[in-house]
């Protein structure tokens, strides 16, 4: 999904849109709508910041950062007394670790497996034809997790479409899908040392049975911001405006890029 | 055939050094030359591996050392492994295996069948051995099971198994009380070596020649601690990414005049680069310490990417196989190998005491802590390579005590009113996973994302330092 916030005193649009292999060089489109949305036009917006594994792809973006500073920052606006941030992407799962001053001081990403991501939930959700909103609470309802053994989504997709035939609740296989994934998001994030507070933000943070496996593995109360598929770009967006700040504090020029809404050629 | 399609060419890697662009050409010469010994038949060539302390026994012999792990790296480093790794799984081999292994396996399979070098073999080819010295050392297992595996395609060709251990670390226990044990052992280990070279080269070992190249070692050994140590220096001179080019003479060239004479060289070059205040990186931000483990061979350009951020990598922990041996306090002896077995102890039991003084701490952990403050160091860098067993196991637990050990050090700074300030310095790290050799493990996107977080986190933590 690609996200926009436009921040002025508070937020005044924000924006989910898809992100496709084609809008990847789109992300003009979804600006549009916030735009929109907030009755702005490009040239009135101050300063732009873009984050995500697609950052490069924006070409008025006046800077980039990762999606690990941008969420911190997000999520240190919304919970100050965060200390440990799990996010849960379709792509990839990152935990962060931050300090009391709300700084990033260490973070882990697991990039290399689906296994280990929302996309996990979202192939199994799939097979057993349940809608992605619905899975979370299902699970809850379960008496009995069913085991999930293999730790491959390919793999998982058939013992999980094997196990429904054999007539195994769908309750049961979605906790047991839950238990599986928060069991090795836990293994991740372990290695920061987990410290309260816990926010979870990205899809993850939508989905009940998957927060409820967690803070049980865990050990430890999680909480998760009202919209938590907005909080990287609203760290974006606040990273925007420090640097507007400290620019007119030090009357410094401000560097931005033309305010032109074009999409990324590719050669 | 899958096996025929090579990868695309890698960007040749900016050095800051250069002694460490030399290096290439050097390492070209040394695998060509292999091919020329056995063509001529002048000289035996021998398998084997790196960090066994035997060098000079080879070279006192005029044995030519093939060093196996080197030419996998080669084959990585040209992005040309795939083919390799591909045919030694087709054999029944896993992939998960050390990659280093599956390819010089791979390629000795092919080579046998062909009776001749594989197609485009990477420099010529890796030569096809008189006989293999494996190691059932504790560093890791392909050291006794890799020739193993190989000789079931050239069965002619003998295989010879030195044994190399030494007291693991045990906070209670002073290892010198066993040390006498291992070097008897050790010892034995060695003149069984000399004793099956010698049959080998029908030739008799010339014990003063052999003495002379130890001597040369010890030599080399000194002169590599005190070059190393000069990247203390701020901006660093030489970083990480050189050092992968200038582990070469430190593992492949010991006990030559070649080796001694490229450090004399580079000492020369980054002395004069500190008198000109010239550093690996323009504008120097961070000092990064490689922390741990093999580097993926085919994305060395990864450390010019750290440096386009102002990284600089004064330190690193992978192929430092040396240490001062003016700090060992080795027992003096007139025989050789009785000195190659006291410096092999020396080495690996070289952190054992200062470990001991600290709670807690083990000695990997120990060098980690005291590189930090002599090197000054900003974050740790580490690479899980998932086929090396040896480095994997350890990384993370490596982290983990150092984070227990390290961060309750207080550091007492002048905080608000002038008043000193206890605080904890932040030691940030980053784990890069992919593996040495195997391209297929790695995403140079994702790592380059996780670099740019971690020059973000650094940024973030200098920052807070600053407010």
């Amino acid at each position: 999904m690609t996200k926009v916030v436009i921040l002025n005193k508070g937020i005044i649009a924000s924006i989910i849109g898809p992100t496709g292999p084609e809008q990847r060089r789109l992300a003009n489109r979804v600006m549009e709508e916030a735009l929109k949305q907030a009755a702005l036009s490009i040239q009135e917006i101050t300063f732009i910041v873009a984050t995500g594994y697609g950052r490069i792809n924006v070409p008025f973006a006046d800077k980039q950062f990762t999606e690990i500073t941008c969420h911190a920052r997000g999520i240190v606006h919304l919970f100050p007394e965060a200390r440990t941030i799990i996010d849960i992407g379709g792509q990839d799962v990152k935990g962060i670790k931050i300090d009391v001053s709300g700084k990033v001081i260490d973070f882990v990403m697991n990039d290399k497996c689906a296994a280990g991501s929302g996309r996990f939930i979202e192939v199994i959700a799939d097979t057993l034809g349940v809608s992605l909103d619905t899975v979370g609470d299902l699970s809850l309802q379960s008496s009995h997790p069913a085991t999930i053994s293999n730790i491959c989504t390919i793999y998982a997709q058939q013992e999980v479409a094997a196990s429904l035939a054999e007539g195994v609740p769908l309750s049961d296989l979605l906790a047991g899908v839950h238990q599986s994934l928060a069991d090795r998001i836990c293994r991740m994030v372990n290695r920061l040392r987990v410290e309260q507070a816990v926010i979870v933000t990205g899809g993850g943070g939508k989905n009940r049975g998957l927060l409820q496996a967690l803070s049980e593995q865990l050990g430890q109360e999680i909480l998760v911001p009202e919209e938590p598929l907005i909080t990287g770009a609203l760290g974006a967006a606040l990273m925007g405006k420090e640097i507007v700040e400290k620019a007119r504090q030090n009357n410094t020029p401000l560097e931005t890029k033309e305010r032109i809404l074009g999409a990324v050629e590719i050669l | 055939m899958a096996e025929e399609q090579k990868e695309a060419k890698p960007k040749k890697r900016m050095t800051a050094t250069k002694a460490a662009a030399s290096i290439g050409p050097m390492v070209k010469e040394f695998i060509t030359g292999t091919l020329q010994a056995k063509a001529e038949g002048k000289y035996k060539v021998a398998y084997t591996f790196i960090v066994c302390h035997h060098e000079e026994i080879f070279r006192a012999l005029d044995v030519i050392p093939v060093w196996t792990e080197n030419f996998a790296g080669i084959c990585g480093a040209k992005r040309d492994a795939e083919r390799f790794l591909q045919r030694a799984e087709s054999l029944g081999f896993s992939r998960s295996l050390c990659t280093y292994a599956l390819c010089g396996i791979g390629f000795d399979q092919w080579r046998e069948e062909l009776g001749q070098m594989p197609p485009e073999a990477p420099w010529g080819g890796q030569v096809r051995p008189d006989f293999m010295i494996s190691s059932g050392q504790i560093l890791c297992d392909p050291r006794s099971k890799w020739y193993q595996a190989s000789q079931q395609f050239m069965p002619d060709v003998p295989i010879y198994n030195i044994d190399l251990p030494y007291p693991l670390f045990q906070e209670n226990r002073d290892h010198r009380e066993v040390l006498g044990y291992y070097h008897q052992y050790i010892v034995k280990q060695l003149r069984g070596l000399v004793a099956f070279l010698e049959e080998q080269t029908k030739k008799k070992m010339d014990y003063d020649r052999l003495r002379e190249l130890v001597n040369l070692s010890d030599r080399t050994w000194n002169l590599i601690d005190e070059t190393y140590k000069l990247r203390r220096a701020a901006p660093c001179p030489m970083g990480t990414g050189d050092a992968m080019n200038t582990m070469v003479p430190i593992n492949f060239m010991m006990a030559t005049q070649k080796a001694y004479d490229f450090f004399v060289d580079l000492k020369k070059e980054l002395e004069e680069k500190i008198a000109r205040g010239e550093g690996e990186v323009e504008n120097e931000k961070y000092r990064l310490m490689w922390g741990g483990g093999l580097p993926a061979w085919y994305a060395l350009n990864d450390f010019n990417y750290f440096n386009s951020k102002g990284a600089s990598f004064p330190v690193e922990t992978t192929y430092r196989m040396v240490a001062p041996l003016n700090e060992m306090d080795l027992p003096e002896t007139k025989d050789p190998i009785e000195h190659l077995a006291w410096r092999w102890l020396g080495y690996w039991t070289f952190w054992y005491d200062k470990a001991k003084k600290r709670p807690g701490s083990e000695p990997d952990v120990e060098r980690l802590i005291n590189w930090i403050e002599e090197y000054k160091i900003d974050g740790v860098v580490m690479h899980e390579a998932f086929s090396c067993r040896t480095w994997h196991v350890g990384l993370i637990w490596q982290l983990h005590q150092l984070a227990k050990i390290y961060k309750p050090i207080p550091v007492y700074m002048i905080g608000k009113g002038g008043q000193k300030e206890k605080v904890y310095r932040e030691l940030p790290s980053l784990i890069l996973e992919s593996d040495i050799i195997d391209i297929t493990s790695y995403s140079e996107v994702d790592t380059r994302n996780k670099i740019d977080a971690f020059v973000e986190t650094l940024e973030s933590i200098q920052s807070n330092r600053a407010t």
